[in-house]
């Protein structure tokens, strides 16, 4: 097993409640905001090579981000899977069990939600939504034990597992779109659109603001709490900090590793289906393209903090926002983001490894 | 199944498996050294994208290949960077370079040609046929009638093998591999070694890319690598690190390949998609079935420190 190294120290084995110190989190906050900053500075440089103003570009990026309440709105719900997904990520690395296939978890939640929003058009709103949800949240956990039965019986890594498992998922969303679920005559791979009684209602009259924010910040802080104030968490964390502790305190592996990977699944399944039946009203090909890596980068940026999910989800949101309107108005390709995005993360680990090191000393 | 579609196979199961050659061979570099590879997928692509451009500019072979394998080098170098001087986790970094060099391939493509996408359309390079040896029945066509770099990465196999086994220097850097502080005692210096075999395995990567774009499709395409590094990784494991087997394990992803492209000719009642994700099922499945006897260099993925 690799050790995540530079993990932040938690607390002691007493499983009091966190003592991180504040200079510590402080030291956290600052080197993310100086990671943020060297890949805004470095990307900036990519845009004066195509020949525009980074200046500019940002500034739109900005207006783009926070302009309006309709880019605010578009940012939120743009983050909420983010967070969703970020959270159960958060919690796999606290037990350092390396989980990349939230994209493939969100690809069969989102398959999931859908079947169900189609099959059974005729139930309440209120009962419907909740069971597509839910249905959602079990496609992806079930995906999720898939890589967590190989890596417990057969012991391959579950980066690969999950990695791999990924472009099965993806493929899976094109294959019932193709077939049973397809909408004939589309032009576009995507499904016919849900029923209205399917669709996850606005939050406000007239936004298109939907309910999955508030599911991101109950998941944000039911994590916190799990990870924190419950034996479950305590085990995580047990099993984070060291393999042998873990083992002389009696914490089975396979049942935390399996624990972990199920609620991490669950909630990306969650959020592919708030994407579906919340952003889309239909399942498309491709809904959950680079949702697993952001998912992978919001917890780390987050430093595998739970609560710090949501900061960094929200960051992630609305970056992507912003870019979009900054190439429609300047003209500066949207996939800069990924290379701010890359950069970051790279920053963010080099930061939290300087910061180990220091604590040690 | 007649005579001339399993030669056309065979032929495809060589021509796709060349690519992963490439970058199993420098993951098997990276990874002997003890540093997980999952960047070779940015890597390559890197290398698809610099192969392609560089060529499409300069009208020159020679160029383009030198370009992929500096810029799968040059994504390596961050890699180096962060996991040998900063003990960044192998994963996570490999992961965050595959996201930077999918946008940075994707944004340079349209920002160098001044906002739109340019139509590259290379001539792929010509098949080289050996002469009488390319007319024996059915392995013919595959083996002896290939391109360029199909045969390069064949060739490279065996020099990579002596290289790890019989040379003073292969010998160290597998030593790094297994116990870094032993081999920091006899005076190497893990930190510096990892490196290098890290960018090396870039430059290899680089060039699988351009074998892609270069040779197979004459193009580049966003992401065109689609999960072909993470194959090649897969390839690695299965071969346990032994150029030779990797190789095989390259042959065998290849076959998949191959098949499932066939396949998708025979109007089965089988969908596109469902063939699509054999070669994912059969790594996932392969690696299921070799289980734990895949015997990883020993201190791979963790950071030496001096004390």
């Amino acid at each position: 097993m690799p050790s995540l190294a530079p993990l932040p120290s938690g607390p002691g084995p007493s499983g009091q409640v966190p003592t991180t110190s504040r200079g510590a989190a402080f030291r956290g906050l600052f080197s993310a905001a100086i990671a943020v900053l060297l890949a805004f500075a470095i990307a900036g440089i990519l845009i004066l090579v195509s020949g525009k103003n980074p200046f500019v570009a940002y500034w739109a990026l900005l207006r783009g981000a926070f302009g309006s309440t309709d880019s605010v709105t578009f940012a939120l719900n743009k983050s909420t899977p983010y967070i969703l997904a970020g959270v159960g990520v958060a919690i796999c690395f606290r037990a350092r069990v390396i989980n990349i296939g939230s994209e493939g978890q969100i690809a069969v939640g989102g398959v999931a939600a859908s079947w169900i929003a189609l099959n059974v058009p005729d139930l309440p709103s209120a009962v419907l939504v909740p069971l597509a949800t839910i249905g959602g949240a079990l496609a992806g956990a079930a995906w999720a034990s898939i890589a967590a039965l190989m890596r417990l019986k057969r012991g391959v890594h579950e980066v690969l597992g999950t990695l791999l498992s990924n472009f099965v998922g993806v493929l899976l969303v094109s294959e019932v779109l193709h077939g049973s679920m397809g909408e004939p005559g589309a032009g576009f791979p995507q499904s016919p659109l849900f029923p209205q009684g399917a669709w996850l209602q606005p939050l406000f009259e007239g936004s298109d603001l939907h309910a999955g924010i508030l599911l991101a910040v109950l998941a944000v802080v039911a994590c916190h709490l799990l990870l924190w104030h419950t034996p479950l968490g305590f085990r995580i964390r047990l099993l984070g900090s060291s393999d042998r502790a873990a083992a002389y305190a009696g914490v089975s592996v396979a049942r935390t590793v399996l624990s972990v990977m199920l609620l991490a699944g669950a909630l990306s399944g969650i959020a592919g289906a708030v994407e579906v039946l919340g952003v889309h009203f239909r399942l498309i090909q491709g809904f959950s393209q680079g949702f697993g890596f952001n998912a992978v980068a919001v917890a780390l940026l987050a430093a595998l903090n739970p609560v710090a999910v949501l900061p960094a989800g929200l960051f992630f949101g609305f970056l992507e926002a912003g870019a979009l309107a900054m190439q429609r108005e300047v003209g500066v390709q949207s996939s800069l983001v990924y290379v701010i995005q890359g950069l970051t993360m790279v920053f963010v680990l080099c930061a939290l490894a300087i910061n180990s090191k220091q604590q040690r000393v | 199944m007649d005579y001339n579609v399993l030669a056309e196979l065979l032929a495809a199961t060589v021509r796709v498996a060349a690519p992963l050659i490439f970058v199993a061979l420098g993951a098997v570099l990276s990874e002997s050294a003890g540093t997980f590879a999952v960047g070779v997928e940015g890597m390559m692509l890197m290398g698809a994208f610099s192969g392609a451009v560089l060529t499409f500019v300069t009208k020159s072979w020679a160029f383009g290949l030198l370009g992929s394998a500096m810029s799968g080098a040059a994504l390596a170098l961050i890699v180096a960077i962060a996991t040998a001087r900063f003990r960044t986790d192998h994963m996570v970094t490999g992961l965050s370079v595959n996201i930077l060099a999918l946008g940075l391939t994707s944004y340079l493509l349209r920002g160098l040609f001044g906002g739109k996408t340019p139509v590259i359309n290379l001539p792929t390079l010509d098949a080289i046929q050996i002469p009488w040896l390319c007319n024996l029945p059915l392995i013919g066509r595959a083996l002896f009638e290939q391109s360029l770099l199909t045969y390069a990465a064949f060739f490279l196999v065996i020099p990579m093998h002596l290289f790890l086994k019989k040379t003073q220097t292969g010998l160290m850097l597998r030593a790094v591999g297994e116990n870094p502080a032993a081999a920091f005692s006899a005076g190497t210096d893990p930190i510096r070694v990892r490196a290098v075999a890290i960018i090396v395995c870039g430059a290899f990567a680089g060039l699988g890319g351009a074998v892609l774009s270069l040779q197979e499709l004459g193009t580049f395409t966003d992401g065109m690598t689609n999960g072909r590094g993470f194959i090649a990784l897969a390839a690695v494991i299965i071969g346990r690190w032994q150029p030779l087997f990797v190789m095989l394990g390259c042959l065998l992803f290849g076959a998949a390949s191959a098949l499932a492209f066939n396949l998708q000719g025979w109007s089965l009642p089988i969908s596109s998609y469902v063939i699509q994700m054999t070669p994912y099922l059969l790594a996932l499945a392969v690696l299921c079935g070799i289980g734990r006897r895949a015997r990883m260099p020993a201190a791979i993925g963790r950071s030496f420190t001096r004390n």
